[in-house]
């Protein structure tokens, strides 16, 4: 396993250059409302996909900016060149 | 020494030069470019060591390393591949897993115990009665393991490492893996050419024939060497062992230092665009009685002994192969000399006829449908018997030396490892690949491939396809290049031959382990059907050399037994390949060394202060203590009395600007910062989503719209990805500095330190003017622009002072120089941490833990809770647990006897355990020990007694009580004078 | 030939370790995972509760998922009063078990040394040490003079990137063959009953009326009562089928040994700071575990980054070992919880749903005493004591457990 992931910036670099981020599931709830579930769910809970997601990293070696990109957790390949749904 | 052959054009070593080696204290010689394997069977040694578990005399078999029969100790190091290894001037050299000499080994009798000893057998014996076991167990550890390391072994040599990067990538430099590069760089591209042996030339390196060509196939390699080191595009690393292949084409290697070279291994990551695997081909073992025999080697080795050794393999020789490179090597080895009573092949028909006709001709007996059942012989070969197929007709033979195989097998490890789907092809009967993954290529005899152009043209092939890969243009070229391939002869027929007929008990699967066809089916009855649980339960390839013997014979086994239990359902799967390819040396691995820590600008400072005592934190190297007395009484006390300084420049620096910057402030910290006020700096907090406190620190605005914040130490590599993690979604427009490298940082601690920076300033420092909680850029030292923040961490007047990094020094200086009149000392980490202790202030990750909330620290006046707008990060978390039972609290305590603070880590405990002791010390400030502790919330209130357990404390107990905090000048009120 | 293969099967029919029965219709249980932990489920449930009629469903072979990757440490010196009985437990139980299967387990009582290269460590040691002692569990803290005498191929100068400050020892540790393990407790429940179905895959879980009825697999449909969830990296994916989600992370974590030697380390020394543990095992290889690639997957690929961390950090505490060499490296999955402890919850929010998951990298050494309980659990549907602190709820209920003290650091939220 080592992955290349495509950063916007700086183009395609060795995956130890990043940090995971997360899978994309929108921005946090508002807080009115909020149930205890709601936000253990937000906060902890995963999908754990396994196949394609997309999902956020950090250029922690180099630019500092977050993006998403698309993974196959089943072999841990980017997913380059589809567009964001 | 025995005499070697002479003038054989494809000889390699060097008989002009001779080397000295010490093989078990006797000095002998042997030559440049031999093998340390080589040499000894020079010099007649044909016993290269005792098997794992019958202590069974090994000799020499395949000369590429796969087993242990040749691994030896070499000058200390154990494990040394005796056969791979470059003999080197006056190495001592020793055989191992000997008890006596590798001719006579006392432990040998062990062989005949072999009925007491099936698979797996250590899981049925030795746990009855169990306190008998761990007798058991040191005797089975003390007979496991082969070499034995000194534990005050201490590697030799230089050991580099290189990364490389290229488009396409080489592995192997055989025909096909030179075609390959050439055709690659030809279209202008970067090749790595790797190959494990110290010449390229791979199987044609040794071959004489020239049925398909109008040279020798050794000259033809050396014409394609000759082109790959004029081409400029290709980087060449002989002596190089592929370890690994890792996903998007990650290559790991090491190679292996020539005298020439400045280093003695080297490690490498290789990273391309395409990746090109040439690895051509091993040999099957052949599987019959005693077939671990010294004497009795692969025909490779036998062939390379001779032709690039110079070396006769054996005086009288029997041959048991199962393919045409067999017949051609005995008829290439006959006409050097060897004599060859009989040639047996396991095929009746497909051989070629000219080699059938060459035996022919040299009148050597050749015998169709006919295998090796037995080798005969107590410690080396003397006799063999062969068979028919059927085992019905049998033959003995008298001889020294039995050239055996059972065919050819795929060196495809590279692809097992960079995940190409393998399965197995039943006219090859080679695992070949179904499916490649993206940006790989296999070429040449690892596809099945035999024909010497057919694997040139595979190459070819493959360089054209991996330049595809790369954006060269090349449809055209790869069309012909594949037509071409067509026309030339294809895959051939592969051996299907198994194991000879008969029952033995000594047919070994796995040299390394000891491993016996009757092992096999012993774990095959238990009902271990899968052929992964076969190979645990068995231990076969689990040794050093890994699948290298075993690999390709295991699988077929246990679908011969599978089939023969009625089951032929099952496909023949191959057991997993994983890295390192080629076992490779923690030294190597380990390459350079890598302990850089990170140092302040004050670093060389502080290393020439006496009695700084330096600790690595995180990756700081940053200075503890400035005295031997680790309880810093004297930092301490100057600290509260007169004034001191604390190199603070680890401390996270951000600049945070722009039109939403308060925003994102808003965001991460739980205080409200749109109450930041100019001239003025806010302390306040981050909490993670689970209100965990994650960080503090200050915030100051330095303009309109632009906050100056500091981390502490252990979140300065993560606060810009925590504050843009957090806004992510935001259109918000705010940039972020980090600054921390920028700033070196001071803090000036102490009732005189008013008095001792003024000395430095013209700037008006007065309470009035610079009060506590107020911040101020200005000039000190003549020139040097600081910021200055008055903090109360320590609970003194106090100067935070963030200089620029290359003016810290000058700074500091002055401060020291200038202080000495106010009695100023530097103090470091243990001293501020029983000064913060005093005035009950919290640092992360020794107050805090992650099930720990704001509130449960006591810091809950930091929540602003009126912003839920800012969707504050942890805030929903805070409202939810603000008022939630049951957690556990910071408490302070204060110690029923004074002079005895227990120790950090201690826990608290009545009949169950608490909570713990997270710092405690004596005060000599106070006169008392205090500390700060996590206890449940019912022990929590104040005035609580403590119970406090040690380690090693048995039934005694330390009482504290539970009192408020700060301990130290409760109102605060020095550090607003 | 042919005949000494029939003789050979015939032979072989009382001799198994386990049979192949057919995938019946139904079970009184059937528990998702043929690792160790399905298996001590298993089989506690035929022993001590009197339900035989279980099936293990194991999608490859038995042992294919953690269990026969992992690098096989036992230890009870955890830091928490919830996890510490259950962990003294699982260790007093590996001799127990040898016996009671009659299977040696291999239990190798080297005890354990882990490395403190801070004060801070070393703190952060006493209170698992204190916690220990008061469960009457055998720990003590040294200094790095005694490290040396403990393990003398240690370092203890000042040169290594991190320096030796002392450590805290815990002699009733060690390591358990984990083959044996999973192999002993399969022959122990097929020996009682139960039906272990390999290479059969479980794609489904049927619910009604908030109540498990059946288990759909590659190979049919299993109407039962009783699901567990005992599917080690894959849990999250079996959860998914039911619609619960976890709070986990499937990251994968590696291991690798070197070649055989003869003895020269005789006890399991790990150190935090240098993410790095190691032991020899009694071929003679020196195991060691690294650290997890921080990001979610499914593989079990090993990188080229830790075989190389791993040589870096071996080489620096004990440097006699750069004249060794790895020869094998592999990874594996670790279901990571937030808080380093398990999920260990049932019948709840759907009546009949067990899961035994979230235990990462350390869940081997308390598999079988897991087992034990479980199987009480499932049969009485009683939370044993012991148990109970393990439910999912804790995350809602804002209570994470403190067997790890600073946030875990794969993802930038903490
Ligand atoms: C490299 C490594 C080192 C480790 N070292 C240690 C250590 O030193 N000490 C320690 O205590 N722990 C260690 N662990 C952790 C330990 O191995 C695991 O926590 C433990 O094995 C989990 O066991 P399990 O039975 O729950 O899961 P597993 O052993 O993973 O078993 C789950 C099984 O479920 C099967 N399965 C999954 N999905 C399905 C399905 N849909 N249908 C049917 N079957 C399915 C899988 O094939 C698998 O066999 C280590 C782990 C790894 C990877
Ligand atoms: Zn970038």
């Amino acid at each position: 396993m080592s992955l290349t992931i495509s950063c916007p910036i700086c183009g395609k670099r060795d995956g130890y250059e990043f940090r995971f981020g997360g899978e994309e599931r929108g921005p946090r709830p508002d807080e009115e409302g909020l149930t205890h579930e709601q936000w253990c769910s937000y906060v902890h809970m995963r999908i754990n996909k396994a196949g394609i997601q997309r999902e956020w990293w950090y250029h922690q070696e180099g630019c500092g900016s977050w993006f998403t990109i698309e993974r196959d957790t089943l072999t841990n390949l980017e997913v380059e060149g589809r567009e964001e749904t | 020494m025995t005499d070697r052959l002479r003038n054989l054009p494809t000889m390699k070593v060097h008989p002009q030069t001779e080397l000295t080696l010490i093989y078990a204290g006797k000095r002998l010689k042997g030559l440049a470019s031999d093998t340390i394997a080589t040499a000894l069977y020079a010099n007649g040694v044909r016993i290269f060591s005792r098997s794992l578990k019958y202590h069974r005399p090994r000799g020499l078999y395949s000369l590429d390393g796969e087993c242990s029969n040749c691994l030896m100790d070499v000058d200390g190091i154990p494990n040394v591949r005796a056969e791979t290894s470059l003999l080197q001037d006056n190495m001592k050299v020793e055989p191992q897993n000997v008890v006596g000499t590798p001719e006579r080994d006392f432990m040998s009798f062990i062989d005949k115990l072999d009925r007491f000893l099936p698979a797996g057998f250590y899981y049925h014996y030795f746990h009855r009665p169990y306190r008998l076991w761990p007798f058991f167990q040191n005797r089975l550890r003390k007979a496991a393991g082969l070499g034995r390391l000194k534990p005050s072994f201490r590697m030799k040599g230089i050991f580099d490492e290189i990364y490389p990067r290229a488009e396409v990538c080489v592995i192997g430099a055989g025909p096909a893996g030179m075609q390959a590069a050439l055709a690659a760089a030809t279209q202008g591209l970067r090749v790595i050419l790797l190959e494990a042996r110290p010449w390229p030339g791979g199987f044609f390196d040794y071959r004489s024939t020239n049925d398909v060509s109008d040279i020798p196939l050794h000259q033809r390699a050396r014409q394609l060497a000759d082109k790959i080191e004029e081409n400029r595009n290709i980087r060449f690393f002989p002596g190089t062992f592929m370890t690994g292949f890792y996903s998007n084409n990650l290559i790991t290697a090491f190679q292996v230092g020539k005298e020439t070279d400045y280093f003695d291994e080297r490690y490498m990551e290789i990273r391309v665009e395409s990746v090109i695997v040439a690895t051509g081909c091993m040999e099957r073992p052949a599987i019959f009685d005693h077939n671990d025999r010294p004497g009795i080697m692969q025909v490779a080795c036998a062939h390379r002994l001779a032709r690039t050794y110079g070396l006769l393999p054996g005086k009288r020789a029997i041959f048991s192969i199962g393919d045409d490179l067999g017949l051609e090597a005995a008829m290439d080895l006959f006409d050097l000399g060897l004599p060859i009573l009989c040639v047996a092949d396991t095929r009746s028909d497909g051989q070629a006829p000219g080699l059938v006709e060459g035996l022919e001709e040299r009148g050597i007996p050749f015998m169709r449908g006919w295998t090796v059942s037995t080798a005969h012989g107590s410690r080396t070969l003397k006799k063999v018997t062969l068979c028919t197929l059927d085992g019905l007709e049998n033959r003995d033979f008298k001889c020294d030396l039995l050239v055996a195989s059972a065919g050819l097998t795929p060196s495809a490890g590279p692809l097992f490892l960079a995940q190409a789907r393998m399965s197995y092809d039943r006219f090859t009967g080679f695992f070949l690949p179904d499916e490649m993954p993206q940006k790989v290529h296999a070429a040449g005899r690892l596809l099945g491939l035999q024909d010497p152009l057919s694997i040139e043209a595979s190459g070819r092939l493959a360089g054209l396809s991996a330049a595809a890969d790369c954006g060269a243009l090349v449809k055209v070229l790869i069309k012909e290049a594949r037509e071409l391939l067509e026309q030339l002869p294809g895959p051939v027929r592969g051996s299907k031959f198994i194991q000879a007929p008969g029952s033995g008990r000594k047919r070994f699967v796995c040299f390394d382990e000891d491993v016996t066809v009757k092992n096999i089916y012993q774990a095959c009855d238990l009902g271990f059907d899968h052929v992964e649980l076969v190979k645990r339960f068995s231990t076969a390839g689990l040794g050093p050399g890994q699948g290298g013997i075993p690999g390709h014979n295991l699988p077929l086994i246990v679908a011969q037994y599978r089939r023969y239990d009625g089951d032929s359902s099952d496909p023949i799967l191959p057991t997993t390949i994983r890295p390192p390819l080629v076992p490779a040396y923690l030294a190597t691995y380990a390459g350079k060394s890598r302990n850089h820590p990170k140092r302040t600008p004050l670093h060389e400072t502080m290393k020439k202060t006496p009695g700084a005592v330096f600790r690595r934190t995180g990756s700081w190297q940053r200075v503890r203590y400035f005295t031997h007395d680790f309880q810093c009484r004297e930092e301490i006390e100057t600290v509260r009395n007169h004034v001191g300084m604390i190199d603070v420049s680890t401390l996270g620096k951000f600049r945070v600007f722009g039109p939403d910057a308060l925003h994102a402030l808003q965001r991460v910290y739980v205080g409200d910062m749109s109450k930041v006020k100019e001239g003025k700096v806010k302390y306040s907090a981050m909490c993670n989503e689970d209100g965990c406190l994650m960080d503090d620190g200050v915030v100051v605005k330095t303009g309109e719209n632009d906050y100056y914040l500091t981390s502490s130490t252990n979140r300065a590599d993560s606060t810009a990805e925590w504050i843009r993690y957090h806004t992510r979604y935001e259109v918000w427009n705010f940039s972020l500095v980090n600054l921390t490298d920028a700033f070196g940082a001071i803090n000036l601690a102490g009732s005189r330190s008013r008095e001792l920076l003024q000395t430095l300033t013209d700037e008006d420092l007065s309470n009035n003017t610079f009060p506590y909680a107020g911040y101020k850029e200005f000039r000190i030292g003549g020139d040097i622009p600081v910021r200055a923040m008055r903090l109360g961490f320590l609970g003194e007047l106090s100067y935070e002072l963030h200089i620029p990094a290359s003016y810290t020094r000058t700074i500091w200086d002055m401060l020291l120089e200038e202080g000495r009149p106010f009695h100023i000392q530097p103090f470091g980490l243990e001293a501020q941490n029983v000064l913060r202790l005093e005035k009950g202030h919290v640092i992360i990750g020794q107050e805090s833990e992650i099930r720990n909330t704001l509130h449960d620290l006591g810091l809950g006046f930091l929540w602003n809770r009126e912003k839920s707008l800012y969707k504050t990060v942890g805030a929903p978390a805070l409202h939810f647990t603000e008022r939630q039972n049951g957690r556990m609290k910071l408490v302070g305590f204060r110690m029923e006897d004074p002079r005895r603070p227990p120790k950090d880590g201690s826990i608290i405990v009545d009949t169950r355990i608490r909570g713990h002791v997270c710092t405690a010390r004596y005060s000599f400030t106070l006169g008392q020990s205090i500390g700060l502790a996590h206890v449940h919330s019912d022990l929590a209130d104040i005035g609580t007694r403590l119970e406090i357990l040690e380690d090693d404390m048995g039934s005694k107990r330390l009482y504290a009580e539970v009192v408020p905090t700060p301990f130290y000048d409760p109102d605060g009120k020095r550090l607003k004078i | 030939m042919l005949c000494r293969f029939t003789e050979n099967t015939k032979k072989a029919k009382n001799k198994l370790m386990w049979q192949r029965p057919p995938l019946k219709g139904s079970y009184d249980a059937v528990i998702i995972g043929g690792g160790l932990h399905g298996l001590a489920t298993a089989y506690f449930l035929a022993r001590n509760q009197g339900m035989n009629h279980v099936a293990v469903i194991e999608k490859r072979y038995i042992g294919f998922g953690g269990s026969g990757r992992n690098t096989a440490i036992v230890r009870a010196n955890q830091r928490t009063k919830e996890n510490l009985p259950l962990y003294a437990e699982g260790l007093e139980l590996w001799p127990k078990l040898t016996d009671e299967l009659d299977f040696n387990l291999m239990f190798f009582n080297c005890g354990n040394l882990n490395l403190a290269h801070s004060e801070a460590a070393l703190g952060s040691m006493r209170l698992l040490v204190a916690s220990a002692q008061f469960h009457g569990i055998k720990s003590e803290l040294v200094d790095a003079k005694q490290c040396k005498e403990i393990v003398p191929i240690l370092d203890i100068s000042d040169l290594p990137t991190y320096p030796i400050m002392g450590g805290m020892y815990h002699p009733p540790g060690g390591t358990v063959r984990h083959d044996a393990v999973v192999w002993g407790l399969a022959r122990g429940a097929a020996r009682l009953g139960v039906h272990i179905h390999q290479g059969t895959e479980v794609t489904g879980i049927n619910v009604q009326n908030g109540k498990v009825t059946s288990v759909e697999t590659d190979k049919g449909k299993i109407h039962t009562p009783r699901v567990l969830n005992a599917a080690g990296g894959y849990s999250t994916l079996v959860s998914a089928m039911i619609g619960i989600r976890l709070p986990v992370h499937v990251l994968t974590i590696q291991a690798m040994v070197t070649e055989p030697l003869k003895p020269i380390l005789h006890h399991v020394v790990s150190s935090g700071a240098y993410h790095c543990y190691a032991n020899q095992t009694l071929k003679g290889e020196i195991a060691t575990g690294a650290h997890m690639d921080p990001w979610p997957n499914y593989t079990t690929q090993v990188s080229a980054r830790y075989i190389k961390h791993q040589a870096e950090a071996l080489t620096d505490l004990m440097p006699c070992l750069k004249g060794v060499k790895f020869m094998r490296s592999w990874a594996g999955l670790a279901d990571m919880t937030p808080d380093m402890a398990p999920i260990i919850d049932g019948n709840n929010p759907i009546q009949g749903y067990f899961m035994d998951c979230g235990w990462g990298y350390f869940g081997f050494k308390s598999g079988a005493v897991t087992g034990k309980y479980l199987a009480e659990f499932m049969a009485s549907d009683q939370c044993p004591d012991i148990l109970a602190p393990f439910t999912l709820r804790r995350y809602e209920n804002h209570k994470l457990m403190g067997e790890i003290a600073n946030p875990v650091n794969y993802g930038p939220w903490n």
